[in-house]
């Protein structure tokens, strides 16, 4: 049954090349009309996932449904997907125009009808004039925009695009993260985006698909995945972030307690029913981003830490301290700090209050 | 150690020089005493004349061994090239098996002394009972120069991004579709200037000839037949002519076979 909202379904599908397994039992939903991003270091899987969905290649177990219907079968060419390439794979032989309407011209459209929608596609990823151009005559950034042009023109249901600013520098690509995202929202397709970069994922994506070694880590919105971390893998995934090993305590409404070499910390686990379901005493980490750290009392709800600062960084905005637990442990913490304008700093070896809301940290297992 | 600096180079180039004049100094005898009449067993330096290329235009054996040797050229060309080609596509194609026994296959013919290829050709035909004619001259040939073809054609296409077939069926193309808009004139420079090649290879092909025809001639053994009467200016004629034409020959072959990147401009940014 096709279930309203629901573009593609994976489902157990696994893929393995001999004895060398690359997917382990993937389920992912992919909704209609969102942007969403499959992350993961290089050898997750991430590339494979958009490689079966294109019919590059075929799972080895698992079903592929589209609107419900299994599309194993389906070959490459009549899957209503299209693909931006990581090296844009544009036909060196052919102008710009012709790249663009390769799609419609091998449907047999009418050629008034493909001059109209090579037009309208090139005007609106802004290369309008450059039509008559051949790729070798382009910058990296236009052949980008040839390759999304190419993909959209003919009206697939989702388009799938494999690492395609890997190859950009730092500022064209974050230039044209807003311009993918900018065209997703005025032509509402469903964009499925393999990435490595975290920050490329958070910049873009509705939803972000977090793999590791073949296996999805978790699934959420990026501000989920960011704040709120479903396993270990994730939180160190995207970037700094305090990690504190401990024993869990007893649950208490939406709160569990874990007891920690920097005492008793106090994590919010609203919406995690596994970390709830796990016996007192086990293994697991509290988690909490330097920049939910504070300095100050512990109000009612707060985990308080006395540490001792070790190293000052001004960043600009904000200053970034690592300070070590002054407990039984060394533990490190760090803290994003609001910079002051008066320049009063903080000084090494000074003992200061940490604060860290029980709603900003967060439990996953160890 | 200064004098040693400047003998050194000097030296290189005295022995390049004395190799180059090695390998193609005998090259030029056939084609300067083309030029000049043979009397008596003497060569008649006096005067240079070019009466033995006219002999040559009036000698009708010459003539139809020059039409037999264009036709079987032209055969083997377009056997070749077909073949090479859906033999590279298919080594190239994902899901082939076997590739690497076929590639041996289409090898073995090339590295083997010709000699041998051609036995084994002349004794299948004769097991068969295939009459020898001008058809066993083009297989003979296009059997010789199908490595060389097939390696050429290959060679541009794994070149190729493997992301360009692929963009052809993501865009809904066809495979016919695919070969004849993306492959094709991609692999159309690679597989004209292997065409030229092999025509160089079997314009000049005699071992092979030889075993395998029939009643017709090919310049080459038309040639080698010519020798056995003693040499002639006619002959080093012939020699030249045949030298300046598959020089003139694998000199567009280069120009075909270089990257497109090195003809068409650079394809970075």
């Amino acid at each position: 049954m096709a279930e309203a909202g629901i573009l593609l379904k994976l489902r157990s599908v696994s893929k393995s090349y001999g004895a060398t397994a690359i997917l382990h039992s993937i389920d992912l939903d992919v909704r209609d009309g969102e942007f969403i991003t499959i992350l993961g270091p290089s050898g997750s899987g991430k590339t494979t996932i958009l490689r079966l969905i294109g019919g590059f290649t075929q799972p080895s177990g698992g079903q592929i449904l589209l609107d419900g219907s299994d599309i194993a079968a389906m070959p490459i060419n009549r899957r209503p997907f299209n693909t931006v390439f990581q090296d844009y794979a544009l036909f060196p032989h052919l102008t710009v125009e012709a790249n663009v309407g390769y799609g419609l011209a091998v449907r047999g459209t009418p050629r008034a009808e493909i001059t109209k929608r090579v037009a309208d596609a090139l005007e609106l990823v802004q290369l309008g004039p450059l039509g008559k151009r051949f790729p070798g005559q382009l910058s990296g950034g236009q052949r980008q925009r040839v390759a999304l042009a190419r993909a959209i023109i003919c009206r697939p249901r989702l388009i799938l695009l494999d690492e395609p600013l890997a190859a950009l520098d730092v500022e064209l690509r974050r230039h044209m993260q807003t311009f993918l995202k900018s065209i997703q929202t005025e032509i509402r397709t469903t964009f499925l985006f393999v990435t490595h970069d975290q920050e490329e994922a958070i910049a873009m994506a509705d939803r972000i698909c977090v793999m590791s070694a073949g296996r999805i880590e978790q699934i959420g919105s990026p501000h989920e995945v960011y704040y709120r971390p479903g396993t270990e893998f994730v939180a160190k995934f995207f970037g700094e972030n305090n990690l504190v090993p401990g024993t869990l305590g007893p649950v208490e409404g939406t709160t569990r307690a874990i007891d920690t070499a920097v005492g008793r910390l106090v994590c919010s686990i609203d919406g995690q029913p596994k970390i709830a379901a796990l016996p007192a005493g086990s293994p697991a980490l509290a988690v909490f981003r330097p920049e939910a750290v504070g300095i100050g009392d512990a109000a009612e709800g707060e985990n308080r830490i006395a540490a001792r600062i070790d190293q000052v960084a001004f960043g600009g905005a904000s200053t970034m301290v690592n300070t070590a637990a002054v407990h039984q442990s060394q533990q490190i913490l760090k803290a994003r700090l609001q910079s002051r304008p008066d320049g009063t700093s903080l000084s090494q070896g000074e003992t200061i209050p940490l604060v860290v809301p029980a709603s900003a940290c967060r439990l996953v297992a160890a | 150690m200064r004098f040693a600096d400047r003998a050194a180079p000097a030296l290189l180039i005295t022995l390049t020089l004395f190799v180059f004049v090695l390998l193609y100094g005998p090259l030029m005898v056939p084609i300067v005493s083309s030029f000049f009449t043979v009397s008596h067993g003497t060569v008649d330096w006096s005067q240079p004349t070019t009466s033995a290329y006219v002999a040559l235009t009036q000698n009708d054996s010459v003539l139809s061994a020059l039409w037999t040797t264009l036709i079987v050229g032209a055969g083997a060309v377009v056997l070749s090239v077909a073949l090479g080609t859906g033999l590279a596509l298919y080594y190239a194609s994902p899901n082939a098996k076997g590739r690497n026994f076929l590639q041996f296959i289409i090898f073995l013919p090339f590295l083997m002394p010709p000699i041998i290829t051609g036995l084994a050709l002349l004794i299948f035909f004769r097991q068969v009972e295939f009459e020898r004619s001008l058809l066993t001259i083009i297989i003979g040939h296009t059997v010789f120069v199908l490595a060389l073809v097939y390696r050429t054609i290959l060679t541009r296409l794994q070149s190729l991004s493997g992301s360009l077939v692929e963009a052809s069926y993501d865009l809904g193309a066809s495979s016919w579709q695919t070969f004849r808009l993306v492959l094709l004139p991609n692999l159309s420079s690679a597989m004209a200037g292997a065409a030229i090649l092999a025509f160089a290879l079997s314009f000049d092909e005699t071992m092979i000839t030889l075993l395998v025809t029939g009643t017709q001639s090919t310049l080459p053994v038309r040639l080698w037949a010519m020798m056995r009467l003693g040499f002639t200016p006619d002959i080093n004629a012939l020699v030249a002519l045949v030298l300046l034409f598959t020089t003139a020959l694998c000199l567009i072959a280069v120009r075909y076979l270089m990257p497109a990147s090195a003809v068409a401009g650079s394809d970075d940014n």
